[in-house]
């Protein structure tokens, strides 16, 4: 389990997270590459049947972030 | 409900200036996540099939696009109503939703007794045959006939 990479599915808000996250990246902040990003116009877009879809479709974690 | 547990899904707020936040958030996510360990899909894979199909149903649907209606102004009979009896109303209902679909599951599995499908899921028999009564009242599951002196359904 030591070098396990889990696989993370992040519904970003593209007015806030989003850029967030392209900040951190024009800054050249570390931060981990096991987010698979989904861009998404507002947070309140995410439908809990996403989510679900997400953990169906294999992945181990969601980060709903907005 | 499913049982996955809730510790995978993270929600967080972040601004836009805020990428040292989301650095943080990110790198906390993925280590509450590496805790945990991958996600068994095979030991759940019937609980989220039946979660996804309780999150899509007509009622689930129905019952939160109401949501601001009916605590606000009522329902349709005038009657008004506070968020905690709407929510209590709508977790009923959601648990009820999700242990039908369940059921169904089962049945679509091949356990088609009330005590093999009790067996499968790890509803208690009562229950089952309670929500039976429901799904066949609905045309979903029928009776289909005795087997070994038990009742035997199918689903529709």
């Amino acid at each position: 389990m030591g070098d396990f990479e889990p696989k993370i599915v992040s519904f970003l808000c593209n007015w806030c997270a989003y850029a967030g996250a392209d900040l951190a990246g024009v800054s050249r902040l570390q931060y981990p590459s096991n987010l698979r990003t989904v861009r998404v116009m507002c947070s309140g877009r995410v439908d809990p049947a996403f989510i679900i879809k997400a953990f169906r479709e294999g992945c181990d974690g969601v980060l709903v972030s907005g | 409900m499913a049982g996955i547990g809730a510790e995978r899904l993270h929600l967080a707020w972040v601004s836009s200036a805020e990428a040292q936040r989301f650095v943080e958030i990110a790198t906390a996510t993925v280590e509450s996540v590496r805790q945990q360990g991958a996600l068994d899909g095979e030991a759940f894979a019937m609980a989220l099939e039946a979660a996804d199909m309780t999150v899509n149903s007509e009622t689930i649907r129905w019952l939160v696009g109401k949501e601001v209606k009916i605590t606000t102004k009522g329902d349709v009979y005038g009657r008004p109503w506070d968020v905690e009896s709407y929510e209590a109303v709508l977790h009923k209902e959601l648990e009820r939703e999700y242990q039908k679909n369940l059921i169904m599951l089962a049945i679509k599995k091949g356990f088609t007794s009330v005590r093999d499908i009790s067996a499968e899921i790890g509803i208690d028999l009562l229950r089952i045959s309670y929500l039976l009564a429901d799904l066949e009242k609905t045309n979903m599951v029928e009776f289909t006939g005795m087997q070994d002196h038990k009742p035997v359904f199918a689903v529709l």
